[in-house]
């Protein structure tokens, strides 16, 4: 099927020098190809390291219609995602990652589900998260359907959100509009970031929906991704700062601009 | 000789001008909902509508009634009377149409002058009221009507000297496709509760990436409410051996819900390869379940079964063609008891 949907499809990325780069690049993007359904463009925010413009210029996109745009300040996904989607010319957005994968349905049940539920600003896909190995390590965002957990089924709501925090933005699929005046996604805060948002998002805007089918693949904590770097790499954090990001994240969404928020270790 | 005269033009005038009593026995089902007991009413309302002087006999005078679970409908046209303390007029050319669970009453009946069939839905339950040796022949009921063919070659292999019919049942309008996609949610519908309690608990001990899907127990339902669980639906389980007819699955398949079902003993006439996932092992349902969980989660379902279910549930809700075979049935009857009077009179 070739018929396009007003969505584009945002992708930061920050070097081509992580493992398995390439591997990982070329299944992303050939599930961007599988899609029963296709989308609108591929905006790439990336870096200008030498090595990813290089890769990013002789890599055959084929039918895609990438746009590239350079960051050229300091590498940091929220503010690449923010810039992505004010790049971006549908009306609809949804955040990639190169070592995740759409599945080859999500597109058509985003669009299979708008029709029925024009009212929903806002679809999370059933998410398998997977490890290294592509291990099957569980679902993300499928608990909105679980017994006597949402008070509408397969609705996300920010009282949900305060008790539970297991759900993601990768592969989300939201409103252009919706996300820019959220206020996007804020830099300053780690960790939570993806939380925040969300918490803030159904504060905001109350229809928030899963779609009950496997929507993306996502690897979790691949070697020199933000998350492994939060846990293993050099700006590992400790229990008292997820909590602390944890504490900020139920703090902030009141507000829709970054309030520059810093970590700081308390000394007594 | 010219009162017995009188009386026999009186019922043949009965019998012609559909004034002719024909009474249907139903169980009260105190507020649920039950398949057997809708298909009474669906045919009593049939002939009502029809001209035909159709009337719910129920056992006692508290009678709970169908509204809450069917339609007020079926309550406010039908007349209703009870058994127990009431003086019934059952005149020869009247009928009792007795369900097969009330063996016991054959016998109380047996010197009644009216015409007596018996209905049979459910084949496992015929000889629970009856004494060993005992046949409806016996009570002088020789008229039986049934619900498929497999059921009539089934029962005449021991219900002997009697002359069937086959009404098969409708599927209610209730049971449309929705507009909505369905959720997680999986309808169960077993004979045995303890069927769905342990499909239930295995299915999240050996799948726990499933938890999340809900299990729905469709026991308690008025029909609009088993309707509308239903369309919520991506899946129903059924388990039920004894099973006549197998409306439920025909059910789901109106909604557009595949089934995953164990094979009843009797197996219905409906049932193909293609219309659903049929299994003869119960203990293997959990992992047919969590396969088509999988395949449903990823949108790999082969179509074909969807188109299959919609092709069976279509033979099964047209309405009129119920009502077309009902009519023609009872007509028949009548006829037939016309004739007999008729006999009678050239008698005399």
């Amino acid at each position: 099927m070739n018929k396009n949907i007003s969505l584009s499809v945002i992708l930061p990325i920050k070097s081509s020098k992580a493992k398995d780069f390439g591997v990982f690049f070329e299944k992303a993007i050939a599930s961007l190809h599988n899609q029963q359904e296709q989308c609108d463009e591929l905006v790439i925010v990336h870096t200008n390291e030498e090595s990813l413009v290089s890769f990013l210029d002789a890599y055959d996109f084929k039918s895609l219609n990438v746009v590239k745009k350079v960051w050229n300040e300091e590498p940091n996904y929220c503010s690449q995602m923010n810039y992505g989607v004010e790049q971006s010319t549908s009306e609809w957005v949804s955040f990639f990652e190169f070592d995740d994968e759409y599945s080859n349905i999500w597109f058509k049940n985003f669009k299979k589900y708008l029709e029925v539920y024009p009212e929903v600003s806002t679809f999370l896909p059933v998410v398998v998260d997977v490890d290294n190995k592509e291990v099957f390590a569980g679902f993300t965002n499928e608990a909105t359907f679980a017994a006597n957990f949402a008070q509408e089924m397969g609705y996300l709501t920010n009282e949900v959100l305060q008790d539970y925090q297991n759900f993601q933005t990768s592969g989300i699929i939201l409103k252009k509009d919706v996300f820019i005046l959220t206020g996007g996604f804020k830099p300053s805060i780690k960790l939570t970031f993806g939380y925040e948002f969300l918490l803030r998002l159904s504060y905001n805007s109350p229809s928030i929906m899963t779609i009950p089918k496997l929507g993306y693949k996502h690897t979790n904590l691949r070697e020199g991704s933000i998350f492994w770097n939060y846990k293993f790499g050099d700006n590992k954090i400790t229990e008292d700062e997820v909590k602390f990001w944890l504490q900020t994240a139920k703090k902030e969404y009141f507000f829709t601009t970054d309030r520059k928020i810093k970590y700081e270790i308390q000394t007594s | 000789m010219n009162d017995i005269k009188t009386k026999i033009e009186t019922s043949l005038t009965n019998l012609k001008e559909k004034k002719s009593r024909i009474y249907f026995v139903v169980q009260d089902t105190k507020g649920n909902a039950r398949a057997s007991v809708k298909f009474i009413y669906d045919i009593a309302m049939a002939l009502k509508d029809d001209g035909f002087n159709s009337i719910i006999l129920h056992e006692k005078k508290e009678y709970t009634g169908v509204e809450s679970w069917l339609d007020e409908s079926y309550m406010s046209k039908l007349p209703h009377q009870a058994i127990e303390g009431e003086n019934l007029n059952i005149s020869p050319e009247d009928f009792i149409v007795l369900p097969e669970i009330y063996g016991f009453i054959m016998e109380q009946i047996k010197d009644l002058p009216c015409g007596k069939i018996v209905l049979t839905q459910s084949y496992s339950y015929i000889l629970d009221t009856l004494q060993p040796g005992q046949t409806w022949s016996s009570f002088g009921f020789f008229k039986c009507i049934t619900t498929s063919e497999k059921q009539k070659e089934y029962v005449e292999t021991f219900m002997k000297k009697i002359s069937y019919d086959i009404i098969t049942p409708v599927i209610s309008a209730a049971f449309t496709k929705p507009k909505l996609p369905p959720m997680p949610i999986i309808a169960m519908h077993t004979r045995d509760q303890t069927d769905t309690i342990n499909i239930v608990k295995q299915f999240y001990l050996k799948y726990p990436q499933f938890r999340w899907f809900t299990f729905r127990d469709m026991r308690g339902l008025s029909e609009n409410e088993f309707a509308n669980s239903l369309k919520n639906c991506f899946l129903s389980v059924w388990i039920d051996d004894a099973s006549g007819f197998g409306t439920y699955p025909l059910e789901s398949m109106s909604c557009g819900v595949p089934v995953i079902g164990k094979i009843p003993d009797l197996i219905p006439e409906w049932m193909d390869e293609k219309n659903g996932i049929w299994v003869q092992d119960k203990l293997k349902i959990v992992d047919y379940i969590a396969e088509f969980v999988q395949n449903w989660l990823e949108d790999s379902v082969k179509p074909e079964l969807y188109d299959d279910i919609e092709v069976t549930a279509q033979k099964y809700n047209n309405f009129e063609n119920f009502k077309t075979n009902v009519i023609e049935k009872f007509s028949g009857y009548l006829n037939n008891r016309i004739n007999a009077f008729e006999d009678q009179l050239k008698k005399i």
